[in-house]
């Protein structure tokens, strides 16, 4: 049936073009029985075909959206901080036990961290200050969160020593590798240190708890 | 099936439901591939042994 509908289109078209006929086939002119293919053939619709197509493109699609972000994930994760690392980032600092005018050094990251709880009297003296005069202008309201406790990183801005509490010119802290000076707001006021000393990250978790990190 | 035929009509929206299914693949991949590993590994894991290793640890010894 099929090849016998194949043979009216191919003399069909013979009529318009004998080069063409000649050149496409040789079926008009042999005897030759073809096999019949059509069990072999796609019976589906042409919108079907698509369908199926588009669907096992776009599940193809699906799954390496999904390995590709597992793979980015998996790297990116790579470079987060291990736990052991997270457990030493951060210390919890009872406040409690911290009288008004004494200092307190804790070890936080390697790294020595002075706490002092400061008098009113301190607190109006570091407030007194005009910070145009200073060689690192900051006011003390901008290095502290409340106030009464200053927190901030015992780290000579010089070389790295470790200041003295309580002592120096100006009542704060004085370095002394090379004598610098640090008034009561732990800011830089005589020496050779060319910065007030460093404020670390720290969060006051209640009113007794101090978190630093 | 005319159903999954709404998603191919626009590139944009095959796009999307592509990436939007990724996710979602992903999760289920991930809740599915774990319940198996529990399952299979009843009995074996850390949270079902926990119980009885902290229980010997706190009769015998006391460190901490």
């Amino acid at each position: 049936m099929s090849s016998l509908a194949f043979r009216s289109l191919r003399s069909g078209s013979a009529l318009k073009s004998s080069i063409r006929s000649l050149s496409t086939t040789s079926s008009v002119l042999s005897s030759y029985k073809h096999p019949d293919y059509t069990t072999y053939l796609n019976n589906k619709s042409d919108d079907a075909s698509r369908n199926l197509t588009y669907f096992m493109v776009g599940s193809m699609g699906l799954l390496s959206a999904a390995g590709a972000k597992s793979t980015v994930e998996a790297f990116l994760s790579s470079m987060a901080a291990s736990a052991d690392v997270l457990a030493m980032a951060k210390v919890e600092v009872k406040l409690g036990a911290i009288p008004e005018g004494k200092n307190v050094i804790i070890k936080w990251q390697g790294k020595p961290v002075f706490i002092r709880h400061r008098t009113a009297d301190e607190i109006e003296e570091a407030n007194n200050v005009n910070i145009k005069t200073l060689r690192d202008p900051q006011n003390d309201a901008d290095r502290v969160q409340k106030p009464e406790w200053l927190v901030m990183l015992g780290i000579c801005t010089h070389l790295g020593c470790v200041p003295i509490g309580e002592a120096g010119d100006f009542g704060g802290w004085f370095c002394p590798c090379h004598g610098s000076h640090y008034d009561i707001s732990g800011r830089i006021r005589r020496g050779p240190a060319p910065l007030n000393l460093e404020i670390p990250a720290y969060d006051f978790t209640d009113d007794e708890t101090l978190l630093v990190g | 099936m005319s159903f999954i035929t709404q998603f191919f009509q626009r590139n944009s929206i095959y796009v999307a439901t592509i990436f939007g299914g990724a996710f979602a693949f992903q999760t289920f991949f991930d809740v599915t591939v774990t319940k198996w590993y529990e399952n299979h590994n009843k009995g074996k894991l850390w949270k079902d042994v926990k119980v009885k290793f902290l229980e010997g640890a706190g009769e015998e010894e006391d460190d901490e």
